[in-house]
């Protein structure tokens, strides 16, 4: 009875009695699912989790204002540079914050960025980036607080250009450094950034954390740690968030939301994001690339595909009423994007009759053409949840229609393998977009047939609407609508969702603003409000 | 005897080299690109792709890759691994191998305490009702899938109930200079869940094998001698057959050592436990071949090293063995 | 007095075996049967209304596709126990020839062929599926079942083997083969009497393990059922992410795995003890 009654205690002890209090620390704990190797940008290719980590150690010289325009001059904030100036049409001359400092202590000089720009030029380091730096001619340095970027033509997105993509690196430690041994230096393992934060350690498996940069030339971090903890499972880092173990939970499922809302010392956060998810149809026959495919290089097919498709119900099947079905290659924060447009719409009867138009006969086993059924695969990585929800609802809404959907879900890295093979039907792809819509020239234009575009779209007018949007005078918000518009009759895929990012945040958390293109830019700027979470109490 | 172990021995150094062998045949030999996730979803560039290849000998001949393979594992290094490079396979094994046998540890110390107590109780009051149902309850446990187990006691204690942490280690938010008593308290929370999932789908195998044995143990003419001096039953158990009947179940410890090693591939990824169950679920996922015949290699090695350990303890503990 | 018949009949009514018995005939009813009057597995008849609690039209609640939980577990029943039954048979098939051919052979084919076998042995059953599933690109049912059936019959190569040896030595085989009766024919007509328990043993527990093993390839996303059908592994791993919200989607194909699975042990252990009823 004793040694029961001592096992309850320990028990009770264990579980209720020592529950660790939160200790009123400014401590921000953020799950993800995978551990950043690498924190520091532009130097190797990275994956997005290494962006949003580079993103609070590393400034830009200056950051898209809120509404997000990457045309013209005028939507930028100032950041490591704390002003600019137009001197022609094809030079910009940026003025170094004379505050700015490294980690270690040494000035934020304009050798550093003109250091920073030869590396992310050079096709050897990093081939993509050096395609979208490739309209920057010349980078130069006046003296140690200004830097000059002279480009090849004028263009209305200028500005974007020298300041998105790349965050300058300190010289004074990676300059000696030749390109090919950066990658395995000591430096990659302990960045010195110049951001609000600093590198403290990274425990590999289990987290990696950053130290407030207390001498940080904005302001003072309002948190003093921030820990990126590693939770490889989706619902396991669900679960941490709920029971209060971690505050700021990212890409919560739609379906989760409820939960989340229901536990009073949480909130929900969702703002619009930069993917689109999309069925791509390969024009070419992936059996002989140098063949039409024998039933998708006709557009009344593909647009007979898109109408049988109920994007809207399924959109909110999958992500309740936070995405929308996007209009051409477009997601929601893109300012091109165009609200008055409904797209290719719902309905069954007209995808019937466009069957019909091109030669396709329907029996009680579906349709047919010479003998043929009009049977199609398409692929998707079953890593991704959603595309796999989505891909069940597109089989069962095609299978209404008669057509038979064949799904091949595969394992990621086979996955993209095959995409980039042009080695399928259809591929369910979700492109990762920048705030810029220029992008869409490398997968959209008939230029880009080989390389990103693996769909083998190629229409010679929206090549050049994309090159006079891009190249053209003012912000060519018309032309990009008329592009987007020619893409959306060709049908080159069928956009499905523009989904949202949907942050749990805890209460206890003030201030949080979240950033569409970097989500924790404005990380230093929240602070924690000193026991107002309703949890500190029970 | 000592001829008899050297025999053993040197079969067991055998199977482990078959089953490497095995492994990196049956892998090298599937498709799938290792560099895939390296190279993420983005272009690369014929160059840069050589390059890659080049560093991690993918671009090598199979028989060239063995060597290399071979005379790494001769060095004891096992190589770098690909999906999470520079990081050394040796070093993601040793960051996560204490996990794992804290793990792994614990649950053979439930099974081993509980599982015995059980098997003893159930052999002497075997046939009774309640011998029954707890045969019924424990093939129960061993019918469960452990991570639909898992996922219903995390949702239940750590997110339901709230009184233990759903998943993890540490409490992200421990200060690293906490006292090691609070350390240790927090770690202990965090083992409860995964412990108790992993012990209860495994520790009918540990009470059918007690209760075998016990009733082997009581059926033996010294028991039913001792029972006609007039021993009680209690004294009989406790005293006589119970240790006899626990020799049959120590070799058992021996198969279960590679638990100390995989913990549970599921188990691990459903609680986040950073063990290396989950770091070669993270492998295979990732085609890192280094990394997988890394764990793979631990995992074979512990499998033989616990048959080994075992057939010796039954060959010390019942001379009949030799004979056979 | 009891004879022997009821003293074992006694006892299988006793150890559980029975009740293993009816719930394993009774799935195997309802999976055939069943798909005859539920509705369509695959239907997605409300797809914006989300999963719905159990009702009187959906006895086990639907899924988050809308589709009718009851209908899935049915469905599933035939798919898993099928890959089960299939993948069991193979593998015993394999056991038993290598075995007999080790077994029968001896010499340096025994010595290679039980090497092989022990190295494989050495490798967990879930790695080695793990290393074969992922790897291999897009697997379909059949050879999802041909990879379960290939990485489960080391165990029973052993059985045969040391089964047909035990024959070989048996004193009265030996006389017989002194008569001039061939050797391969004796071996052969007292091999299957003997080595049919202790595989119908290994069989009966084999099934338990390969539907837990196909569950748990499932789970971890990497399973050869495609879409849109359902395996009780895949409706926990769909089901999963609501379970919270919506737990009858992954709970009720949880329970059928749970019964099945304890149904086959039980027959599997009831059997055992049978074979070797002191145990008992």
């Amino acid at each position: 009875m004793r040694a029961h009654l001592a096992l309850a205690t320990a028990a009770a002890w264990l579980t209720v009695g020592c529950a660790p209090e939160r200790p009123v620390n400014t401590t921000v704990v953020i799950p993800t699912g995978v551990l950043a190797t690498s924190s520091v940008p532009t130097l190797t290719r990275g994956r997005s989790q290494n962006t949003r980590l580079a993103e609070l150690m590393f400034l830009r010289l200056a950051e898209l204002s809120p509404a997000l325009v990457t045309a013209g001059d005028d939507g930028f904030v100032p950041a490591l540079a704390q002003s600019w100036e137009r001197r022609d049409s094809v030079t910009l001359a940026f003025q170094i914050d004379s505050r700015a400092k490294w980690h270690d202590g040494i000035p934020v000089t304009a050798a550093d960025v003109v250091f920073t720009f030869e590396r992310a030029r050079d096709p050897a380091i990093n081939a993509e980036l050096a395609t979208v730096l490739s309209s920057i001619a010349e980078v130069s340095a006046e003296g140690d607080g200004t830097v000059v970027f002279r480009f090849d033509r004028s263009f209305p997105e200028q500005l974007y250009t020298a300041t998105y993509h790349v965050q300058p690196l300190p010289a004074h430690l990676l300059a000696h450094l030749p390109p090919d041994s950066i990658a395995g230096s000591p430096y990659m393992e302990a960045p010195v950034g110049n951001g609000p934060y600093r590198f403290d350690q990274r425990v590999p498996g289990q987290r990696l954390t950053l130290l407030a940069n207390e001498d940080f030339f904005l302001g003072r971090p309002g948190i003093e740690r921030v820990v990126f903890l590693l939770a490889g499972d989706a619902d396991a880092r669900l679960n941490l968030l709920l029971s209060g173990e971690v505050d700021v939970l990212q890409s919560v499922a739609a379906v989760d939301v409820p939960r989340i809302e229901a536990e009073p010392s949480l909130r929900v956060i969702a703002m619009p994001g930069y993917t689109v998810g999309y069925l791509l149809f390969n024009q070419r026959d992936p059996a002989d690339l140098n063949q039409p495919h024998p039933i998708l290089a006709d557009r009344r097919v593909r647009r007979a595909i898109i109408h049988a498709l109920d994007r809207k119900a399924m959109v909110r099947a999958v992500y309740h009423d936070y995405a929308e079905v996007p209009q051409g290659p477009v997601a929601l924060p893109h300012w091109i994007r165009d609200t008055t447009k409904s797209g290719v719409s719902y309905d069954p009867a007209q995808a019937k009759t466009l069957l019909r138009q091109a030669g396709w006969r329907e029996n009680a086993n579906g349709w047919q053409r010479d003998g043929e059924p009009l049977t199609l695969s398409l692929n998707y990585p079953t890593t991704s949840r959603g595309r796999s929800q989505f891909a069940q609802l597109i089989q069962e809404q095609l299978r209404q229609v008669g057509i038979t959907l064949e799904l091949v879900g595969l394992d990621g890295p086979i996955w993209f393998e095959r995409r980039g093979q042009r080695n399928f039907d259809i591929d369910f792809s979700a492109a990762g977009m920048d705030p810029s819509p220029s992008g869409m020239q490398q997968s959209w234009t008939c230029a880009a047939i080989g390389g990103s575009n693996v769909g083998n779209y190629c229409n010679p007018a929206v090549d050049s609407l994309l090159a006079l949007a891009i190249y053209g005078k003012g912000d060519g918000l018309a032309t990009w609508q008329a592009a987007l518009e020619t893409i959306e009759y060709d049908a080159p895929a069928a956009f499905i969702y523009s989904p949202p990012a949907i942050f749990g945040v805890n209460r206890r958390l003030g201030n949080v603003e979240l950033v569409p293109y970097g989500y924790w830019l404005d990380l230093w700027r929240w602070t924690v409000r000193d026991g107002a979470a309703p949890d500190a109490t029970d | 005897m000592s001829r008899w172990l050297l025999g053993r021995t040197v079969q067991a150094g055998g199977t482990f080299v078959v089953a490497v062998v095995l492994m990196f045949f049956v892998m090298r030999l599937s498709p799938g690109d290792p560099l895939a996730r390296v190279v993420g979803e983005r272009q690369v560039s014929e160059a840069e792709y050589r390059q890659l290849q080049e560093r991690f000998g993918l671009d090598q001949p199979l028989a060239t890759q063995f060597r290399a393979f071979v005379s790494g594992i001769v060095r004891g290094d096992l190589g770098t691994s690909i999906s999470l490079a520079p990081a050394s396979v040796n070093s993601l094994i040793k960051a996560r191998l204490p996990a794992s046998i804290l793990l792994g540890g614990t649950v053979l110390l439930i099974n081993f305490t509980i599982g015995i107590l059980l098997g003893v109780w159930q052999a002497v009051h075997r046939g009774e009702r309640l011998d029954r149902w707890l045969s019924i309850v424990s093939l129960t446990g061993y019918a469960l899938p452990s991570f639909w187990l898992g996922l219903v006691l995390a949702w239940i204690f750590g997110v339901h109930w709230h009184i233990l942490p759903p998943a993890g280690m540490n409490s992200p938010t421990m200060a690293p200079d906490a006292p090691w008593l609070t350390r240790a308290v927090d770690v202990l929370r965090h083992l409860i869940l995964p412990a108790a999932t992993l012990s209860i789908v495994t520790i009918a195998a540990t009470i059918r094998y007690q209760r075998t044995a016990m009733i082997d143990a009581l059926g033996q003419e010294y028991v039913r001698s001792a029972r006609a001096k007039g021993l009680s039953i209690r004294e009989v158990v406790w005293r006589h057959a119970w240790r006899n009947a626990l020799f049959p179940v120590l070799t058992l410890f021996g198969l279960w050592l590679p638990l100390f090693v995989t913990g549970s591939v599921f188990v691990e990824a459903v609680f986040g436990w950073p063990g290396l169950g989950a770091l070669t679920a993270d492998a295979i996922g990732g085609r890192d071949y280094p990394l997988i015949m890394g764990t793979s290699i631990l995992v074979s090695a512990s499998v033989v090293a616990g048959t080994w350990f075992s057939d010796v303890l039954h060959m010390l503990l019942d001379p009949r063995v030799r004979l056979g | 007095m009891i004879t022997r018949t009821e003293a074992s009949f006694h006892h299988w009514r006793r150890s559980g075996g029975w009740f293993g018995v009816v719930v394993l005939l009774g799935m195997i009813t309802v999976a055939l049967l069943g798909p005859l009057v539920l509705q369509d597995p695959v239907a997605q008849p409300d797809i914006v209304g989300g999963a719905q609690p159990p009702s009187l039209a959906h006895p086990f609640g639907t899924d988050e596709l809308s589709r009718d939980v009851l209908s899935r577990v049915v469905s599933g029943a035939r798919i898993s126990l099928a890959i089960a039954a299939l993948a069991v048979m193979l593998a015993l098939l394999l056991g038993a020839t290598v075995g007999l051919v080790a077994g029968y052979w001896g010499g340096w084919v025994d010595a290679v062929l039980m090497r092989l076998v022990d190295g494989a042995l050495a490798i967990p059953r879930l790695f080695l599926l793990l290393l074969l599933v992922t790897m291999w690109d897009h697997l379909t049912i059949v050879p999802f079942v041909l990879v379960i059936g290939a990485t489960g019959w080391f165990g029973t190569s052993r059985l045969v083997r040391a089964e047909v040896l035990r024959i070989k030595s048996e004193p009265f085989i030996q006389a017989a083969q002194a008569l001039g009766a061939r050797r391969r024919r004796i071996v052969w007509r007292h091999l299957l009497p003997n080595a049919a328990g202790p595989l119908l043993v290994a069989a009966t527990l084999g099934v338990g393990n390969v539907i837990l093993l196909e569950a748990g390839l499932s789970f971890l996303g990497v399973g050869g059922v495609r879409p849109p059908t359902p395996s009780w592994g895949r409706m926990i791993f769909e089901g999963k992410t609501v379970l919270a919200t919506a737990p009858w989607a992954s709970i009720f194909p949880g329970v059928a795995i749970v019964v099945t699975v304890l149904a086959v042990n039980l027959i599997g252990e009831a059997l055992r003890d049978r074979l070797d009823p002191k145990n008992a």
